[in-house]
């Protein structure tokens, strides 16, 4: 069209007219002369103001939904009857507008919700959009990037210094099946195919449980697990490539404070945890975390190949993983856990040789709730710290406990003791405190009056001890969300804001099928939490949420608490003594220390 | 199977309101809802009751982990 004709704006609405306001700046930056009617025009005044100014389009808007395709129609019918269709493009737009209904009427174009200017300029100027539609500019985030570790309370760090090097020196001596397996498992990522390298298998199958044995021996698959045939590898290289090339991510995060947002996979077949991925990282999930099935962890020894399973958790092998790896964006983060379970230290080697971003190591959980011996732990959790270093690879250090019934005062302490003995170690470990509605406190009624006050105590409570990246969890709002996908969202999205608010600096969220327990989780569901985060940093934005007082009190109160562990544990001969004898969390608060992996300890 | 369930990824929610008279009944209206539209693997994701009748959010399972993804064919 050509620019020395005006264009006229008019809402045919009786209030709303913000879109033509927007649209009326955007066509005078572009160099169009424009006319903006107020509201509540009658279709004949639109007409007529459009003749008398030998307009070359008018773009009607309309906001409200009701007594639409009358109107539209109406005023359509009139601008034929006076010629003015003839010579005068007609456009409508507006939250009310479908564009099928704007077609169907003889519009020469409808704009729905959504509609960006250059859309409704394009359609002027007879041409296509020029729209970006590359998505989000992400790029890949070291979470602990800007902490220095040092210590504000030099009394927890001096019990913490007493208790590391002590467990140090008492492990000093001591190795397990799963820190010479991990070895063996460099030895076969590393050597050729050869003798060395046969005899390095043979010795691995050695060290691993029968049904490891049976596998590698008898070609004999642990129950409900197959190996993916090529046919499937190979359509899964083609889903993962036509996904890539047409993946466009939104970004989660309003403002600069906002967390990083982590997802969980593990549905049991690694390409259902591809395309889960690629959902999540179409909607905006920073990084991804790999459960792999709980039988895994209390077996000694992994299988190898690419190997799917019909329960939960997906099976640790190189391949699965390289498989996983392979499927994600370049600006996504990659965490695989090694925080319980016998085979931690291979867990790590993997994760680093493979090019994971992060992993999970933990030695006070994984004993206390997920069920492996604490001497064992002790002894492999060190060695998992001593290749995240190698690898460069920060790590979590979860309270699961709390879940059991622990205090989060104790699960705290354990997470500082085994956080503590990285540090030493070189490490840049990640304070995970649980986010959620702990029995702890389903008992203390400290979440009575609000969800706010105890989690941000928490928070307050480390950032008094040590300046340490912290990643609540995992997932936030757990025990809160219910099968009600609207609610289980909306708490989702209330504890990210909250956490937001704190200045944490990643978060991770669960889907809005987190509380449904009657099969796996629907790809869909991770959308919802996705997106209802998403609304909640743009609702918030750099504004925060305000704890009441009765936060510090909580917050003095963890402190005192984690002291009184830590005194206690510094008493002490090493770590895995004090787990033993309940000072991180007894049997009658529910933690019991674990048995998998019981009296395997050898001498270095 | 229809091409247009193959290109699900794993499941059909239907969310839905029964008129109804208690729980009961919505979620065999669910379950009948969802037998209509051919889906086998089915449950009850949510369902709450409150004096006009039942909101409801029913699941068929098209595929489970270790299944074959009709999917993963592409636009074949």
């Amino acid at each position: 069209m050509d620019k020395d004709k005006k264009i006229l704006l008019a809402p045919l609405d009786p209030v709303h007219d913000i879109g033509l306001k927007i649209m009326n700046r955007a066509l005078k930056e572009n160099g169009y002369e424009t006319i903006l009617l107020p509201p509540d025009y009658q279709p004949e005044e639109i007409i007529k103001s459009a003749l008398e100014n030998k307009v070359g389009a008018v773009l009607v808007s309309r906001t409200l939904g009701y007594g639409v395709a009358e109107l539209l129609s109406k005023f359509i019918d009139q601008a034929e009857a006076v010629g003015l269709r003839e010579h005068v493009k007609i456009a409508i737009g507006g939250m009310g507008i479908r564009v099928e209904l704007a077609q169907e009427l003889g519009y020469d174009a409808g704009f729905g919700p959504g509609t960006v200017p250059e859309q409704v300029i394009a359609f002027i100027e007879e041409r296509e959009p020029k729209l970006d539609l590359s998505g989000a500019i992400k790029s890949k985030k070291n979470i602990t990037d800007g902490y220095d570790y040092v210590y504000g309370n030099k009394k927890i760090e001096a019990l913490l210094d007493k208790i590391a090097e002590e467990t140090l020196a008492w492990a000093s001596t001591k190795t397990s099946k799963a820190v010479l397996r991990a070895e063996l498992r460099r030895k076969l990522m590393d050597l050729p195919d050869g003798p060395e390298k046969d005899a390095a298998k043979q010795e691995y199958i050695q060290l691993s449980d029968e049904k490891i044995r049976n596998f590698y021996q008898n070609g004999t698959m642990p129950p409900y697990t197959r190996p993916l045939s090529d046919h499937e590898m190979s359509e899964l290289a083609k889903y993962v490539k036509t996904t890539k090339d047409r993946m466009r991510m939104k970004k989660l995060q309003k403002v600069e404070e906002n967390p990083t947002v982590f997802i969980q996979y593990g549905t049991g077949c690694p390409f259902m945890d591809v395309a889960h991925i690629k959902v999540g990282e179409s909607w905006g999930a920073d990084g991804v975390v790999h459960f792999d099935p709980s039988w895994g962890a209390r077996t000694e020894g992994f299988l190898e190949g690419y190997l799917t399973h019909e329960q939960d958790g997906t099976i640790i092998s190189p391949e699965n993983l390289q498989v996983i790896k392979a499927s994600l964006e370049p600006s996504t983060l990659w965490q695989v856990r090694a925080h319980r379970g016998l085979n931690t230290p291979e867990t790590v080697l993997l994760a680093g040789k493979i090019g994971a971003d992060m992993t999970k190591i933990n030695i006070a959980y994984g004993s206390l709730g997920g069920g492996t011996d604490p001497a064992r732990l002790t002894v492999d959790g060190i060695q998992c710290m001593k290749y995240a270093k190698e690898f460069s690879m920060p790590f979590d250090v979860v309270t699961n406990e709390e879940l059991c019934g622990v205090p989060a005062a104790k699960a705290f302490a354990g997470m500082l003791t085994t956080a503590h003995i990285a540090i030493k170690l070189g490490c840049r470990p990640v304070l995970q405190p649980l986010f959620v509605y702990s029995p702890e406190v389903m008992i203390t009624g400290e979440m009575e009056d609000n969800y706010v006050d105890f989690n941000a105590a928490k928070i307050k409570a480390l950032r008094s001890i040590i300046d340490a990246p912290i990643w609540p969890g995992a997932p936030i709002g757990f025990l809160t969300q219910t099968e009600d996908r609207v609610q289980s969202s909306l708490s989702t999205a209330m504890h990210g804001a909250l956490a937001s608010s704190l200045g944490v600096e990643a978060i991770s969220i669960a889907s809005s099928d987190e509380a449904y327990s009657g099969g796996p989780i629907a790809g869909p569901s991770r959308i919802d939490t996705l997106t209802a985060v998403k609304e909640a940093f743009r609702f918030f934005g750099g504004a925060g949420i305000k704890p009441t007082e009765a936060a510090d009190t909580m917050a003095e109160k963890i402190v005192a608490g984690i002291i009184d562990t830590l005194e206690k544990a510094a008493e002490c001969e090493s770590f895995a003594e004090a787990l033993y004898a309940g000072i991180y969390g007894s049997t009658a608060e529910g933690a019991y220390p674990g048995r998998g992996g019981k009296d395997s300890l050898m001498d270095q | 199977m229809e091409t247009c369930l193959k290109k699900v990824m794993d499941a059909v929610d239907i969310e839905t309101f029964f008129v109804c008279k208690d729980e009961e009944e919505g979620r065999d209206l669910a379950l009948k809802l969802l037998e209509k539209f051919g889906l086998k693997d089915t449950d009850i994701v949510f369902i709450e009751h409150s004096g006009a009748g039942a909101r409801v959010r029913a699941r068929g399972y098209l595929y489970r982990a270790g299944d074959q993804y009709a999917w993963l064919e592409g636009d074949k």
